[in-house]
């Protein structure tokens, strides 16, 4: 293949999935509409993804007043700002809640896009953006964890970050010490410490806002462009204005949502589910306390890599991860039947992972 | 003497009116007996204007009634400062929402041409009276402020005066001239009841709110084409209600609560003198850690020898935790030779600080992964999924002077160089030279 016809094809591909012609705002807001069946609910869950996302930068900005990424300050912050701040209790817990709920939506978003095969040309791109954006929403997450500085934060961290250094035993020659390198530069010195907290910090609070942000602006003019996915096998006969009767619909939604996030948000602390040990000042001088574990939405990955051997982990994530991002082009021609039926798998995976993994744990260790 | 004609003529006369009159028209002119609908000649200005107008109308007559009717719990309820707050602020809230709603159907009655077209002088004193009224009722709030409270040992007597056939103006007599204006509009409004479309009181026309939406037809020609609008816009009533709630429910709590939250929020605490000095501990006792932690880090650069403890504090059962020259954790106990034994605590599975107290086989746990490590070999039991063996930490024993009593290498070999009892007195120290030699 010539050079030339590589690059016709390159620009063809980007002119497939970007039409210049669409490109306003007549065929982006006021003709789209949404098909109306019985998978229709799928097409709220990125909505309620990005609405969370919209909670947590809020919220987000309200804590920047407050917290102090230091690690004599971070912990006395966190307690200031609950104990002492009006509303400062609800605003940290909306931020802990919405972001597991976030999480939570973005997976759903995920699998129910799968099951609807809304992947297939020309959303590709959408896809793609959308599986980089559930990376980053993970390592929000994780960056955001170490923050409020307690026992169960830096311990948990320092396990995580470890394990990054793990893989170095499976890579052959000068490449075993990548891992480690990389463990270094995020960790910052040799122990989790002011550094590892500046970098999380930074990362939490501006890199990877950012860079969520853009996926999120490509992604949904991407989602615009190409309107609504059909969805179901057989077109559906109804469907409704995007403009204004779904967008409605969405904020309803989300107004109850909000309702609800507030309410659970001032009745249930979030941390209320963990013994104070693991929530007390991280002291470095100690033994790390019993009962270290990750979020329940590391679950999934995390009990497994407690009962198998590292390497089999590895390469089922690194399978998982690659088939997440090549989807479009693996599962081009599935049948919706069979895309169900591998999510459901999923889910269940998913479900009894989160659930169930640490009784599957204490069963298979005791 | 006006007094008299304003506060007792008046009210008997206006309730005699009101009840006579009423049941005469109701005999005589039934159809007549509610208000002139004007929905079908003008739609949009009367949704924004009777909506909230009745919203707070209702809510207002209700707390009126129930003072009234309950002055004993009214009283109990209003001697509660917040609550009071609240009535208050609710009552002066949906006054300015009933002026709201007012303004927006007097203009439409003065401008529509439709509306002008049925408009009797009747409904335009009554227009007029009820702005009256209502900018009395907000004035009263704002100048005479705690009405709600004060009502129960002025105008509530007087009204059961009234009702109980024994006039009393004392009760009243000494109240501003806007509490007396309020008082006399009162009273006008239930003389005019009969004569004009406030009737509709009586007619409460609530199912009008849950009937099924009824389909105005137009009989000339240019509005046919117009009717499935007219359809949509009279459903949309209930929307527009149940919606209408909704938002003012909602605006209402977030008045209460969020904002002023919010605005706190941005505030900051204002902390009391103790709290502040608690505060002021904790951050101390922070930063002192620090300050230590840093102080460690820089001995590590500068000394050759770090302080880990009393030869006499050690103990076989509970170590003693420090951090290394690595900066890394480690544990220091005494051996069973009564040696010092130093291992490093820095778990060879994922690096979390392996725990301090020995159990009965000898060993110490890491809680992460549940490995068991022996601190004589620093082996981890054979399940564990820690597979590398914890290492020990070359030390020395000085005395007072900084003599050397006693040393072990990093290979493990012991010196000494006085009798074993005497090391009691002595410090245990790491050494860098110790560490270094064999790194």
């Amino acid at each position: 293949m010539s050079l030339n016809s590589i690059l016709n094809s390159t620009f063809q591909f980007i002119k497939e999935r970007f039409p210049v012609e669409k490109l306003n705002y007549h065929s982006m807001v006021e003709k789209k509409e949404v098909p109306v069946h019985k998978m229709s609910w799928g097409y709220y869950t990125g909505g309620l993804t990005m609405f969370f996302f919209m909670i947590q930068v809020i919220t987000g900005l309200f804590l920047l007043f407050y917290y102090q990424p230091t690690v004599s300050e971070a912990n006395v912050s966190v307690e200031y700002i609950n104990k002492y701040v009006a509303g400062g209790s609800l605003i940290r817990n909306m931020h802990a809640w919405s972001s597991s709920c976030m999480i939570f939506c973005a997976v759903v978003h995920l699998l129910t896009a799968f099951a609807m095969k809304s992947f297939v040309k020309p959303r590709e791109i959408t896809w793609i953006a959308g599986v980089l954006l559930l990376f980053i929403t993970f390592t929000f997450g994780f960056t955001g964890y170490l923050l409020p500085w307690n026992q169960i934060a830096v311990n948990a961290t320092k396990v995580g970050l470890q394990s990054i250094e793990y893989i170095g035993e499976y890579l052959p020659g000068q490449l075993a010490d990548i891992p480690r390198i990389i463990r270094e530069t995020f960790q910052g010195e040799a122990s989790v410490g002011q550094s590892t907290l500046g970098r999380f910090y930074a990362l939490h609070v501006v890199i990877l806002p950012l860079a969520l942000s853009s996926l999120l602006g490509l992604h949904l003019i991407s989602v615009q462009i190409h309107g609504m996915s059909q969805g179901v096998d057989k077109p559906a006969k109804k469907s409704e204005k995007f403009m204004s009767i779904f967008i409605f619909k969405d904020l309803s939604l989300w107004a109850f949502i909000f309702l609800c996030l507030f309410t659970v948000s001032l009745c249930v602390p979030f941390d209320s589910f963990l013994p104070y040990p693991l929530l007390a000042p991280f002291n470095p001088l100690g033994s790390t306390p019993a009962g270290i574990k990750p979020e329940w939405y590391f679950f999934f990955v995390y009990y497994p890599l407690e009962l198998l051997p590292f390497w089999v982990i590895l390469l089922a994530s690194m399978a998982v991860v690659g088939v997440l991002i090549f989807t479009p082009w693996i599962f081009k021609g599935t049948s919706r039947k069979t895309l169900g039926f591998i999510t459901i798998l999923a889910s269940l995976y998913l479900v009894v992972m989160t659930v169930f993994g640490e009784q599957i744990y204490e069963l298979f260790k005791h | 003497m006006t007094d008299t004609l304003l506060f007792i003529v008046l009210p008997y006369l206006a309730v005699f009116a009101c009840i006579f009159g009423s049941i005469y028209r109701i005999k005589k002119e039934p159809l007549t007996y509610s208000s002139l609908s004007s929905q079908f000649l003008e739609n949009h200005g009367l949704m924004w204007g009777s909506l909230p107008w009745h919203l707070g109308i209702l809510l207002i007559l209700l707390a009126h009634l129930f003072a009234f009717l309950f002055p004993g719990f009214w009283q109990t309820i209003t001697s509660n400062q917040i609550l009071l707050l609240a009535i208050e602020a609710i009552g002066f809230s949906l006054s300015i929402l009933c002026l709201i709603g007012l303004v927006i159907l007097s203009i439409r009655r003065l401008t529509s041409p439709r509306i002008q077209a049925v408009t009797t002088p009747m409904d335009l004193l009554v227009i007029a009276l009820l702005l009256a009224q209502v900018g009395l009722g907000a004035a009263i709030a704002i100048h005479c402020k705690w009405g709600s409270a004060w009502c129960s040992g002025t105008t509530t007597p007087y009204l059961w005066s009234l009702l109980l056939f024994q006039p009393n103006l004392n009760f009243i007599e000494d109240l501003p001239v806007l509490v007396k204006a309020h008082i006399t509009c009162a009273w006008l409004f239930i003389l005019i009841i009969p004569f004009s479309r406030l009737v509709h009181l009586f007619a409460v026309p609530i199912e009008y709110l849950f009937r099924p939406p009824q389909n105005v037809v137009w009989n000339n020609s240019r509005k046919t084409s117009k009717v499935s609008s007219t359809f949509v816009k009279e459903e949309t009533r209930r929307h527009f209600l149940s919606a209408g709630l909704g938002i003012g429910f909602g605006a209402f709590l977030l008045s209460i609560g969020a904002f002023n939250k919010v605005f706190n929020f941005f505030f900051g605490p204002r902390l009391s003198k103790a709290e502040e000095t608690e505060l002021m501990e904790v951050r101390l006792a922070h930063l002192e850690s620090t300050v230590d932690q840093r102080k460690l880090e820089l001995e590590r650069q500068a000394s050759n020898y770090i302080l880990i403890a009393q030869m006499k504090d050690l103990n076989p059962t509970s170590g003693k935790y420090f951090i290394d020259y690595q900066m890394q954790p480690a544990i220091a106990f005494k051996g069973k030779d009564g040696y010092p034994l130093l291992i490093s605590a820095k778990c060879t599975h994922l690096g979390c600080t392996v725990g301090n107290k020995v159990d009965a086989q000898g060993r110490i746990l890491c809680p992460c992964h549940v490995s068991y490590f022996n601190i004589e070999t620093g082996q981890p039991n054979a399940e564990a999924p820690a597979k590398a063996p914890l290492g020990h930490l070359p030390w020395v024993i000085m005395n007072d002077h900084g003599e050397i009593m006693a040393s072990r290498n990093q290979n493990g070999q012991t010196s000494c160089s006085v009798q074993p009892d005497a090391l009691a007195s002595g410090r245990v120290y790491i050494s860098k030279r110790l560490e270094e030699k064999t790194t």
